[in-house]
C-alpha cells in the first residue's frame, strides 16, 4: 500500500501540474464571468431515449421532466393541476373537455406553442404513446378550436382523463408539430427533443452524461411551488446526469466531491449515511410496490382463485421486506394497493394479507385440490428487491408445502418469457407510483398475466365512467376487495428509495417526489 | 518475414467470419427481445410487435444475418437499438478510454513487473525474493472491486487526491489532465497483472539459470549483471512476451469490474450492458472488433517472439 500511495502521489503531482497552466486559464476567465453552476446527478443507469411519449423508464423521467412538459402535472398531494393549460371547461357531464392553453409560452426552438402542437403531440401519443392508447381508447375524436384552444371529446365520460395526461412517464408531453407529425413508435431522434420545459436538451455523450442547459425564454406559470406544479424557475446553469451503475461509486462520488447528487443507494447504507456529516439523505416519495404475478390465462392457476388465496395466506410480508430492504423506516408492509399517502388508500378486502399462516394456506390448498404439482415461479436477478423477496417466498412456500420450481433470469429473458403464458405460473416485478390505479398494469387484460374476468370487467367500466370522486373510491374500494379475492397479484408493500446529496445543493425540502427535480434548487 | 505476417493476416478473415456467425447465433438464440426493453412494462403485444418490425427483428434469421454481413462489409455495422447511434460510433467513443486505460495499466505493469521480477529471480532463495514471492501471491489473489473500492475510498474521499470516477473525454474535451481520472483504475488494474508478470519473469528466468548455457557463459567469467541480463533475461522474454500480449488485449478488450467501479465509459461496460439491453448490432459489431484486437496482438506477439528467437522464424526444433 506504501509503493501504491507513493506512486498514487506521484502520478497526481505530476498530472496536477499538467493541468495547472489550464487550471490558470480557466480561473482568469472565471473572475471576468461569474463561473456556471453545475448540477452532477450520479443516476443509477443510461436511459434508451428521453422520448417520454414512448419511453416509460423512470431515468428517462427524472432528466425528461427538466425538458418537456405535458397539459397538466401533479402537486405535492398527487392531484392533477394545470401546467400548459390556462383553463378548462368540462360539458355534457364531462364527455367534452375543452383545453385553454396559456400564451406566449415557447418552445426551445423559439417556436411558440399553439394547439396545432397539442393536437400533433396527442394524435401521436394516443396512436403510438405507451400509456396514449388507454385514453384514446375512450376518445371520439380531438379538435383544433382556435390558435390557444383543443377540445377532447370521449365517447362515454371518461374520469381519470385528467390524471392521464398530467403523469409525464409514458405520457403526453408536447412536441412542435415539425418534430411529432411523422414520428412513429421509435423514439424521437435526440436533435429533435424539444420542450417548453425550464431546461433544453443539450448534448448526449454515451456512456457518460446527458448534458441539459437552463433555457433563458422559459415561460413559468405564476403559482407559488407545489409539487411539480406552480411556478419553477431554473437557478443552475447545467444540468449533468452521469451513469455510476454502482452504489457504492455513486455515494463515494459525492463524499469526494464528484457528483452532488446520487439516487436510489441501498436501503441498508441509510442509518449510517443518515448520520454522516458529509452528505445528505432524502427519502424519495414515488414509492415502489413490489408485486407477484399469477397466471390467470393457463396453467394451475387459471380460475383457481382458492388455491391463489393459499398463496397468499402463506406469505410473511414483514419477513420479505426485511430482507430485501431493511431498515424499517424504507419499507411498510401495507395491503392498500395503493400507498397510504394517497386519497386512494383503502384496507377493504386485505383480510388476508401478511397472514403468515401455513395451516390456513395448506388447508385452503386443500380445498382447492393442490396435490403437489409443480409452480414455476419467475423472478429476475436484475433487481437485488426481487431475487430477495423471490427467495424470501420460495422458502416459506415450500415449507407449507408447495411445489415451487424458482427460476431466476436476467430482466431481458424474463420479460420474453412472461409473454407466454405457457412458461410460467408466477412471476415477481415491481410497479413504480401511478396517480391514478387505472394505470396499473395489471388493469389491463393485455399485461401479463392477463387478469380478465366478468367482474373486473363490470368494476372497471363503472370506475372509468364515474366521474365523482367519492364515488370513485367507493368503485376503487369494491375493485381492490375483487382483488384480494380473485388475486390476480399479490402486493407485498411500499418500499422507499433515498438518495444522498452534498450539503451545497439547497432546496429539495425533507423528501422528493417520484422523479427527483432541480428546479427551484440552488448550489452553495 | 513479410510472407508470414500476409500469411497470417489472411487466415485472419475466416476466422472473423466464423466468430461472426457464432456471435449472431448466440444473441439470437438468448430469450429476450430488445422491442420489449424499449417500450417497458405497459407496451401492448401489438406495439411490441410493431416496433420489431420497423427494427427488422421479424425476418428469418439468416437474412438479418446476410443483411448484417452485407453492410459490415461496407464499414456499416448497422445502429444502436438502444443509443440509436451508428454502432461504430458508440465504440469509438467507448474505445478512447479502454485504449488510455489498457496503455496506462500496461506501463504500471511493465514498469513493476519486469524489473521486480528480474529482481525476485536474481536474489533467488533470498529474503527479498521470499518477500517479493508473498506480496505478489497477495496482490494476484486481492479482487478488483475490493482493491478499487478501497483506493477510491482512500484517495479519492479522504485525501481528496484523485476524482472517485468517471472519465472526460480528452479528445473531446483536449485536456491531458483528465488522465488523472484512470490513475485509481489503471492502479487497481495493475495490481494482479503486475503480480502475474512479476511471477511469469521470476519462473522463466529461473528456468533459463539451469541452462548449460548459462553455466558457460558464467564459467568464462562474464561479469554477473552481463550474464543476467544478455544470457537470462533476453531468453526468457518469451513467455513473458506471450503473457503481456494476452494481457495487454484482456484490457483493451474490457474490464468490467474496474470500469463499473469507477464508472468508466469503456469496452466492458458496453459489452455487459448490450447484453442486458440485447442490444444486437452493438453485441455483434463490438465482439468483432475486440476479435480483430485480439487477432491483431496475437500477431504482433507472433513476430515479436519469431524476432527474439531465430528458432522461431527459421522453424528449428529444441525446446525455449
Amino acid at each position: 500500500m506504501v509503493v501504491i500511495a507513493l506512486c498514487a502521489w506521484a502520478l497526481s503531482t505530476a498530472l496536477y501540474a499538467g493541468g495547472t497552466k489550464e487550471t490558470k486559464k480557466t480561473e482568469a476567465k472565471a473572475t471576468e464571468t461569474a463561473a456556471p453552476k453545475q448540477l452532477r446527478y450520479a443516476t443509477i443507469a443510461e436511459p434508451p431515449s428521453l422520448d417520454q411519449q414512448v419511453i416509460t423508464s423512470d431515468q428517462a423521467t427524472t432528466i425528461a421532466q427538466h425538458v418537456f412538459e405535458g397539459l397538466y402535472t401533479f402537486n405535492s398531494k398527487y392531484d392533477p393541476v394545470p401546467l400548459l393549460v390556462e383553463s378548462e371547461t368540462i360539458a355534457q357531464d364531462g364527455k367534452v373537455i375543452t383545453l385553454n392553453l396559456r400564451q406566449g409560452v415557447k418552445f426551445h426552438n423559439g417556436k411558440e406553442m399553439t394547439s396545432e402542437d397539442v393536437y400533433a403531440s396527442l394524435q401521436r401519443w394516443g396512436k403510438f404513446g405507451v400509456r396514449g392508447p388507454v385514453l384514446f381508447n375512450h376518445v371520439n375524436q380531438v379538435k383544433v378550436l382556435s390558435k390557444y384552444s383543443i377540445q377532447i371529446e370521449f365517447k362515454e365520460p371518461f374520469a381519470p382523463w385528467k390524471s392521464l395526461l398530467a403523469f409525464i412517464n409514458g405520457g403526453a408531453v408536447i412536441y412542435p408539430k415539425e418534430v411529432v407529425e411523422n414520428a412513429t413508435k421509435q423514439p424521437i431522434p435526440e436533435n429533435q427533443y424539444i420542450g417548453t420545459g425550464p431546461y433544453k436538451f443539450v448534448e448526449r455523450n454515451p456512456g457518460r452524461y446527458i448534458m441539459l442547459e437552463k433555457f433563458a425564454n422559459y415561460q413559468s406559470r405564476k403559482e407559488d411551488p407545489d409539487g411539480y406544479g406552480g411556478k419553477r424557475v431554473a437557478l443552475i446553469d447545467k444540468l449533468y446526469f452521469i451513469p455510476v451503475p454502482d452504489v457504492a461509486t455513486r455515494v463515494n462520488g459525492v463524499k469526494a466531491g464528484d457528483y452532488d447528487y446520487a439516487e436510489q443507494i441501498s436501503g441498508d447504507l441509510y442509518e449510517m449515511y443518515s448520520k454522516d456529516s458529509t452528505v445528505r439523505t432524502l427519502l424519495n416519495e414515488g414509492v415502489i410496490m413490489p408485486l407477484m404475478f399469477f397466471n390467470s390465462k393457463e396453467g394451475i392457476f387459471k380460475n383457481n382463485f382458492k388455491l391463489r388465496q393459499a398463496i397468499l395466506a402463506c406469505l410473511d410480508m414483514d419477513a420479505a421486506l426485511q430482507t430485501a430492504v431493511g431498515p424499517q423506516n424504507l419499507w411498510a408492509s401495507n395491503g392498500s394497493i395503493m400507498p397510504k399517502s394517497t386519497s386512494w388508500y383503502t384496507i377493504d378486502g386485505t383480510d388476508l394479507y401478511n397472514k403468515k399462516n401455513p395451516s390456513l394456506a395448506k388447508s385452503l390448498a386443500a380445498e382447492a385440490g393442490y396435490k403437489g404439482e409443480k409452480i414455476t415461479f419467475m423472478v429476475s436477478s436484475a433487481y437485488k428487491i426481487h431475487a430477495d423477496i423471490g427467495m424470501v417466498f420460495s422458502k416459506t412456500l415450500r415449507d407449507a408445502g408447495f411445489n415451487i420450481d424458482l427460476q431466476v433470469y436476467d430482466w431481458a429473458t424474463l420479460v420474453s418469457k412472461r409473454g407466454d403464458s405457457k412458461q410460467w405460473d408466477m412471476f415477481f416485478t415491481h410497479h413504480g407510483f401511478i396517480p391514478d390505479p387505472i394505470l396499473f398494469t395489471f388493469m389491463s387484460e393485455a399485461y401479463p398475466g392477463w387478469w380478465n374476468t366478468p367482474e373486473k370487467a363490470k368494476l372497471t367500466e363503472e370506475f372509468t365512467v364515474t366521474m365523482d370522486p367519492k364515488k370513485r373510491l367507493e368503485v376503487w374500494k369494491k375493485i381492490q376487495s375483487l382483488i384480494y379475492q380473485q388475486i390476480p397479484i399479490v402486493k407485498v408493500g411500499d418500499v422507499y428509495n433515498f438518495d444522498v446529496y452534498t450539503p451545497r445543493l439547497k432546496g429539495l425540502g425533507t423528501t422528493q417526489l417520484i422523479w427527483p427535480k432541480f428546479w427551484g434548487c440552488s448550489l452553495e | 518475414m513479410l510472407r508470414y505476417v500476409l500469411k497470417r493476416l489472411l487466415s485472419m478473415i475466416p476466422s472473423l467470419f466464423i466468430v461472426s456467425i457464432i456471435v449472431f447465433l448466440f444473441i439470437h438464440f438468448i430469450p429476450g427481445d430488445p422491442a420489449e426493453i424499449l417500450l417497458g412494462d405497459m407496451a401492448t403485444p401489438d406495439q411490441v410487435q410493431q416496433l420489431r418490425q420497423e427494427m427488422g427483428l421479424d425476418k428469418p434469421l439468416y437474412i438479418q444475418y446476410w443483411l448484417w454481413l452485407r453492410n459490415a462489409f461496407r464499414g456499416n455495422l448497422g445502429n444502436s437499438i438502444f443509443f440509436h447511434q451508428p454502432v461504430l460510433s458508440v465504440i469509438f467513443s467507448r474505445a478512447e478510454t479502454s485504449i488510455l486505460l489498457a496503455s496506462m495499466t500496461f506501463i504500471l505493469i511493465l514498469a513493476i513487473g519486469i524489473p521486480v521480477g528480474y529482481i525476485s529471480a536474481t536474489r533467488y532463495g533470498s529474503k527479498l525474493d521470499q518477500f517479493i514471492s508473498s506480496a505478489s501471491m497477495a496482490f494476484a489473489s486481492i479482487p478488483t472491486f475490493w482493491l478499487g473500492l478501497n483506493l477510491m475510498i482512500f484517495f479519492a474521499v479522504y485525501l481528496k487526491l484523485f476524482p472517485s470516477s468517471g472519465f472526460p473525454s480528452i479528445l473531446k474535451e483536449g485536456k491531458l489532465s483528465n488522465l488523472i481520472y484512470l490513475v485509481l483504475p489503471s492502479i487497481t488494474l495493475s495490481a494482479p497483472n503486475s503480480a502475474l508478470v512479476i511471477r511469469i519473469t521470476r519462473a522463466s528466468m529461473l528456468d533459463v539459470m539451469k541452462e548449460d548455457y548459462v553455466r558457460t557463459a558464467r564459467a568464462k567469467g562474464l561479469p554477473e549483471l552481463w550474464v543476467n541480463v544478455k544470457h537470462v533475461f533476453r531468453n526468457s522474454l518469451n513467455a513473458v512476451i506471450s503473457t503481456l500480449g494476452f494481457t495487454f488485449a484482456t484490457l483493451i478488450s474490457g474490464t468490467v469490474v474496474t470500469e463499473t467501479v469507477f464508472s468508466l465509459p469503456g469496452i466492458g461496460r458496453l459489452v455487459v450492458d448490450s447484453i442486458l439491453r440485447r442490444d444486437y448490432p452493438v453485441i455483434q459489431g463490438i465482439i468483432l472488433t475486440i476479435a480483430v484486437v485480439y487477432m491483431i496482438i496475437n500477431l504482433f506477439v507472433d513476430i515479436l517472439n519469431a524476432w527474439l528467437d531465430p528458432r522461431i522464424r527459421t522453424g528449428a526444433g529444441g525446446s525455449v
